[in-house]
């Protein structure tokens, strides 16, 4: 941190711009913001933020590191996907150094209706960085309900989408892009047709300057379009958003946007940024913000020093409950990737020493995960919170078997019969 | 009618749009395409030269089952054994073509009036061409007739096939056929394009569009145009999500914009689709 040099100096760029101006950097400094997915839109979203010095940001991602990832995702290096560091750990590792006068918390974790209350605590507007339309309308739903802006961003190829999606105002996401989640045959992702960098950032720019708009208190200056882009042949469209639908159950009951960002009660500055001084392992200076079954997980890995209060106990709450039924899992649109969640969280140290006595070929393990190649050629990536991502299969039950196999009581494996 | 059938996609040679390629391979692309009708046109070769382009598309189309036409010269659709010639109205008059051609051959003439439909109609020819439709660089000069014309045409050519032409591209191909064209004819929009076999297959789809949309419709009174993602498009929609669903995509996450503001999915159904609405319709886009 630069304790030298005051907020005025540090700031004094973004000050002089006469819209947001002293007024305008206070209210960022007392701001909360939430990265939603770490990647490539996330990591430009959360370096716009930490940059512009908004006080809280809260960057939660399911992912880690790995070398594809660096072509477009401007916070990671080659070490973070040697150490396949989680994103949200890699990326607020980053972020610290780059603005350490602001508080930066890091979560391992799956957006979900189990978590995403808690994520949302304290938070005053929401980035998108998401990579799928699911987690976006859990995210909408969540966002109307409790009058948080949501800044949707959207990249795939060389084209990108956005809008800011305000409570009140506009419609929600579930009435702009239908509801049903089975509807995903039309959705470009960045699997399926690649991406470049040029179209992130380009996005990732509209997206911040919404923010700070809101953040900074000029909420009326906010744009009430949908924009659509391509950044290789160039076109821009920018069409209108619609009103809340009064039949919706999300928008038109919800409230208009909270009006916070008052200057009591927040102290900017003051905050201790979250993990910093933790002698977590793997020469990460970082360690997860824990939600729920994260927070267990990470009670026996290295490094876990006292956790930070990020108010996630209800979250976890319903995250037990929903657990109780057994492991699941979902296929990730177009990654050849099974994302199975365990019905009991297996603590990283006991799928270490498992793992030993296995077949399985250890290829990374730090303080967040391990991750492990097996004889069939799949690769395990087992996350301290009871998620594993199983990569190299669309195939979700032997996905399931995989898991059960290498992280579960010595059993038969179904299909080695 | 002898060799006379009926098409839906009939393509002109034009050379100078595709320096660099032969013609033979620009007119098998659009075979390949689905051009289903084809005349060579090159009004400064020698006969000579003219000759052997006629002979080497003479062996393409008949390896394709495709009628091919010489344009205004009958000596040289006989000496190749085309399937006829195409006229312009300043080229032989039809009944002196018809005598050297005899009964079986085709022979179609260019009109740029109702009048000269009838007058061609009335004669004998076994298909007519509709236009310049829209302005047109084969054409320089000649004004273009508009889908007026071809509305009188769809109205009243009842007995031979009438073909639109001029200008014709994928993008407007909608207007022409809202107008009452059944067939179309290309001759830059196919052969200047770097992949006219592409381009056949787009002018097809809106043919086969339109013919669905009239189908499904009661006839033309009931299409309106409208445009969609930035192409005129004959539909027998009512509303956006009928839309929706004749293009396949009411089930899709999909973002609609009509008239530069987007339409609530559950709002589909009920938002009345105006002649002469712009519609955009937008994949999700979902990566991060």
């Amino acid at each position: 941190m630069l304790d030298d040099v005051s907020r005025e100096e540090r700031y004094s760029r973004q000050i002089r711009f006469a819209p947001i101006g002293a007024e305008g950097q206070r209210r960022l400094g007392v701001g909360a913001v939430l990265i939603a997915g770490t990647g490539a839109l996330g990591a430009s979203l959360a370096q716009h933020m930490v940059r512009a010095g908004v006080g809280t940001v809260r960057l939660v991602d399911r992912d880690y590191v790995e070398p594809s990832n660096l072509q477009r995702q401007a916070l990671f290096d080659e070490e973070d996907a040697r150490a396949a560091l989680p994103k949200a750990v890699a990326a607020a590792g980053k972020l610290t150094r780059i603005n350490g006068g602001i508080r930066i918390e890091a979560h391992v974790a799956d957006i979900g209706i189990h978590n995403v209350d808690g994520l949302l605590e304290g938070i005053d507007l929401v980035l998108d960085g998401t990579d799928n339309a699911e987690t976006r309308l859990t995210l909408s739903d969540a966002c109307y309900d409790r009058g948080i802006p949501l800044v949707y961003g959207g990249v795939a190829g060389s084209e990108g989408m956005t809008a800011a999606l305000v409570p009140g105002a506009t419609a929600c996401l579930r009435c702009l892009i239908g509801g049903d989640n089975a509807e995903t045959d039309g959705d470009r992702t960045c699997d399926a047709v690649g991406v470049i960098s040029p179209a992130v950032e380009m996005i990732a720019a509209l997206q911040a300057a919404e923010a700070l708009k809101w953040l900074s208190g000029r909420r009326s200056l906010m744009r009430r379009s949908w924009i659509g882009m391509d950044v290789w042949s160039f076109s821009v469209r920018e069409s209108r958003l619609p009103e809340p639908r009064a039949g919706c159950p999300v928008c038109g009951a919800a409230g208009a946007a909270a009006e916070r960002g008052s200057p009591a009660g927040k102290q900017p500055g003051s905050a201790a940024i979250v993990g910093a001084g933790a002698s977590a392992g793997e020469g990460a200076g970082w360690r997860a913000v824990a939600d729920g079954s994260l927070r267990m997980g990470m009670e026996s890995g290295p490094g876990d020093g006292e956790r930070s209060g990020a108010g996630m106990d209800a979250g976890e709450t319903k995250h037990g409950m929903e657990r109780e039924a057994g492991a699941s899992a979902v296929l990730l649109c177009g990654r050849d990737t099974v994302q199975v969640t365990l019905a009991v969280p297996v603590p990283l140290a006991e799928a270490r020493s498992r793992l030993a006595g296995s077949d399985g070929e250890l290829l990374a393990d730090n303080a967040y995960l391990l991750k492990w190649s097996v004889p069939g050629g799949e690769r395990i990536v087992l996350f301290s919170d009871g998620r594993a991502l199983v990569q190299g299969t669309a195939d979700e039950e032997r996905a399931i078997r995989l898991c059960q196999e290498y992280l579960q009581e010595r059993r038969e494996p179904a299909w080695a019969e | 009618m002898g060799r006379m059938k009926d098409f839906r996609l009939y393509v002109i040679t034009g050379e100078n749009y595709h320096p660099g390629r032969t013609l033979r391979e620009v007119m098998e692309a659009a075979l390949r395409g689905g051009a289903d009708f084809l005349q060579l046109r090159d009004k400064n070769a020698s006969k000579r030269e003219l000759l052997e382009k006629a002979k080497m598309l003479r062996e393409l189309t008949r390896s394709y089952g495709v009628p091919f036409v010489v344009n205004d010269h009958p000596d040289v659709a006989l000496a190749v054994d085309a399937d006829g010639v195409h006229l312009g109205q300043d080229d032989l008059p039809l009944a002196a073509a018809r005598s050297l051609l005899g009964p079986d051959r085709i022979i179609g003439i260019s009109t740029h009036s109702i009048e000269q439909a009838r007058e061609a109609q009335r004669q004998g020819a076994d298909y007519i061409g509709v236009g310049p439709v829209f302005p047109t660089g084969t054409k320089p000069g000649r004004a273009a007739v508009t889908t007026a014309y071809v509305a009188q045409a769809a109205a009243e050519i009842r007995s031979i096939p009438f073909v639109a032409i001029g200008g014709i591209t994928p993008d407007n191909a909608g207007e022409v056929l809202a107008a009452g064209a059944t067939r179309l004819c290309a001759v830059s929009a196919v052969v200047g394009s770097p992949d006219p076999e592409a381009v056949c297959r787009r002018l097809l789809a809106r043919i086969e569009e339109c013919s669905e949309a009239k189908a499904a419709g009661a006839g033309p009174d009931a299409l309106r145009t409208v445009t969609v993602n930035g192409q005129a498009k004959p539909t027998s929609a009512g509303s956006l999500w009928e839309l929706a669903a004749q293009l396949g995509l009411a089930e899709k996450r999909v973002v609609a914009e009509m008239n530069g503001a987007i339409v609530p999915k559950a709002e589909w159904r009920t938002t009345a689709l105006p002649a002469g609405a712009t519609v955009e319709f937008v994949h999700f886009v979902g990566g991060g």
